[in-house]
């Protein structure tokens, strides 16, 4: 049985803690935001589904996902129409905006008004007037980009697959054609890039395709 | 009998340093590494509070850097291949695992040694181990608040199991949930969130264990800490223990009253208990040479 000096102990205790850290984050394996996978991927709100919108994704992400204009969702939520695209939605929280708000707006905004109801007879028992009442319930659908749009989701390679040649992407971005899975958004971002501009003068090469 | 304790005590005992050297112990360190770990929340908490999250500055939440978060979140991220549910960072799985293999060498040495809210009571548990020094008359009164609390300590033992119900219970509720079902009642939560001015259940968690630390050492930690139990169970499987030598104790019991966790440590002869939090404050008080140490070896059983 070996005996330990407790300062050597506390020395240990702090060497293991702090060591084992260090040895993930030298292994990558570290991250301190919710914003990317554990993979390292970045995670992205999807346009099928509102509930991955999360309170840090700014009002740019929600624009380009959900092909929404930026001055409608300000204007409905009345919010200032010059507040940054780059704002984070909980930055802007109230009592009138917030995630849930927003996921809430957004799935009713997808919602066809008319074509797509089901009218349902209500029995004429209840009703005094024996007139018969329609009660129709709209059928939730999933927000369908159009086909060919560039989205904060849209990767190089589709872009390919749509025909812009690499030498277009190239003159857009102003430089190398990174890995084709790359996110272009990612890439944008990463690189500073203003991801409007980028993402116009892309959706150009792409129309001109058509 | 009595006389060859005495003896034995006198000719064991431990000099203690005197000047600088006096500072060049573990309670030092441990103090420091503590306060270290504090600040450095504090920070994040402050820098979190001042700039957002959502500013476009490097800010970094504080709750990224909780162990716990890291075992509410590792049922779904091991089931989904990698998701983790909403408030937890890959940063609390590997703080978890620095923590369970800390413990798997050094027992709960995280709970003792680094875990902020473990060094916020001992603050306030020291807060009152100086007044009662200073004034005799609150020394008296803490004497009849303990003697009339003295009935209740038939709870104690019982009291310790409930941080295994809230270890299994925020566990499987992450689980079977996909939310942290914990964290309205984690007074760490609460803590580092306290500036968001929100009201939840575990901010009355939070100034119970506050102001009951007045008066019990350690209380959540003892009776509630999902983390310690945790800790606990793995660092059941350490090598590291302390050793009491029952032919030099004078069974003074200056070790068990040092304990911030309320462990016998006096009437041991092994102390491998599930709740020791490895802080060494016994071995620290304890007045004579190899009387009580800390051991490595393969010894599974102990108090």
């Amino acid at each position: 049985m070996m005996r330990i000096n407790p300062i050597v102990y506390g020395f240990l205790v702090l060497f293991v803690f702090f060591g084992t850290i260090l040895a993930f984050q030298g292994a990558g394996i570290w991250s301190v935001s919710g914003k990317v996978t554990a993979g390292g991927d970045a995670i992205q709100p999807v346009a099928a589904d509102v509930n991955t919108i999360k309170g840090w994704m700014t009002l740019e992400q929600i624009s380009t996902t959900y092909n929404v204009p930026l001055a409608e969702l300000l204007a409905h939520f009345q919010l200032p129409a010059d507040t940054a695209s780059t704002t984070a939605i909980k930055d802007l929280e109230s009592d009138t905006f917030d995630t849930t708000a927003l996921r809430d707006w957004l799935v009713s905004r997808t919602q066809p008004v008319l074509e797509k109801q089901i009218t349902t007879p209500v029995e004429t028992m209840i009703v005094p007037t024996q007139t018969p009442i329609l009660v129709t319930t709209p059928v939730p659908t999933e927000h369908v980009v159009p086909a060919n749009t560039v989205t904060g989701k849209t990767t190089f390679q589709e872009l390919l697959n749509w025909g812009v040649s690499e030498k277009a992407i190239v003159t857009v971005i102003g430089s190398d054609l990174p890995a084709p899975s790359t996110i272009i958004r990612d890439f944008v971002t990463q690189k500073g890039l203003d991801f409007p501009t980028i993402k116009t003068a892309l959706q150009t090469e792409v129309d001109k395709q058509k | 009998m009595e006389e060859k304790q005495i003896g034995q005590s006198n000719s064991n005992k431990k000099i203690r340093p005197q000047g600088i050297k006096s500072w060049l112990n573990h309670r030092v360190l441990r103090r420091l590494i503590q306060t270290g770990s504090a600040v450095f929340i504090l920070f994040l908490v402050v820098q979190n509070y001042i700039l957002g999250e959502g500013s476009g500055a490097n800010t970094v939440s504080p709750e990224a850097f909780c162990p716990f978060g890291g075992l509410e979140t590792l049922y779904k991220w091991i089931n989904s291949g990698g998701a983790l549910i909403s408030h937890t960072h890959l940063s609390n799985l590997v703080l978890l695992a620095a923590v369970l293999i800390t413990a798997l060498l050094f027992r709960s040495a995280f709970c003792g040694w680094i875990c902020p809210l473990g060094f916020i009571q001992d603050l306030i548990a020291s807060l009152r181990k100086g007044l009662q020094r200073r004034w005799p008359a609150f020394r008296r009164w803490m004497a009849s608040v303990r003697k009339f609390a003295a009935p209740l300590a038939i709870l104690d033992r019982y009291l310790r199991l409930v941080k295994y119900l809230v270890l299994a219970w925020s566990v499987i509720g992450a689980a079977v949930y996909g939310y942290m079902v914990f964290r309205d009642f984690d007074p760490w939560s609460a803590l580092i969130n306290i500036a968001t001015w929100t009201f939840t259940p575990g901010l009355v968690v939070l100034a119970v264990t506050l102001i009951a630390s007045f008066f019990v050492e350690r209380p959540w930690c003892r009776y509630a800490c999902p983390l310690g139990a945790a800790s606990g169970l793995v660092g059941k499987l350490s090598p590291v223990y302390l050793k009491r030598e029952e032919s030099a104790c004078t069974s003074c019991k200056i070790c068990t009253r040092a304990c911030p966790m309320g462990l016998p440590v006096h009437t041991a002869t092994t102390i491998k208990s599930l709740d020791c939090n490895s802080c060494l404050e016994c071995v620290d008080q304890c007045p004579v040479n190899g009387a009580l140490e800390v051991k490595i070896g393969l010894t599974l059983f102990g108090k």
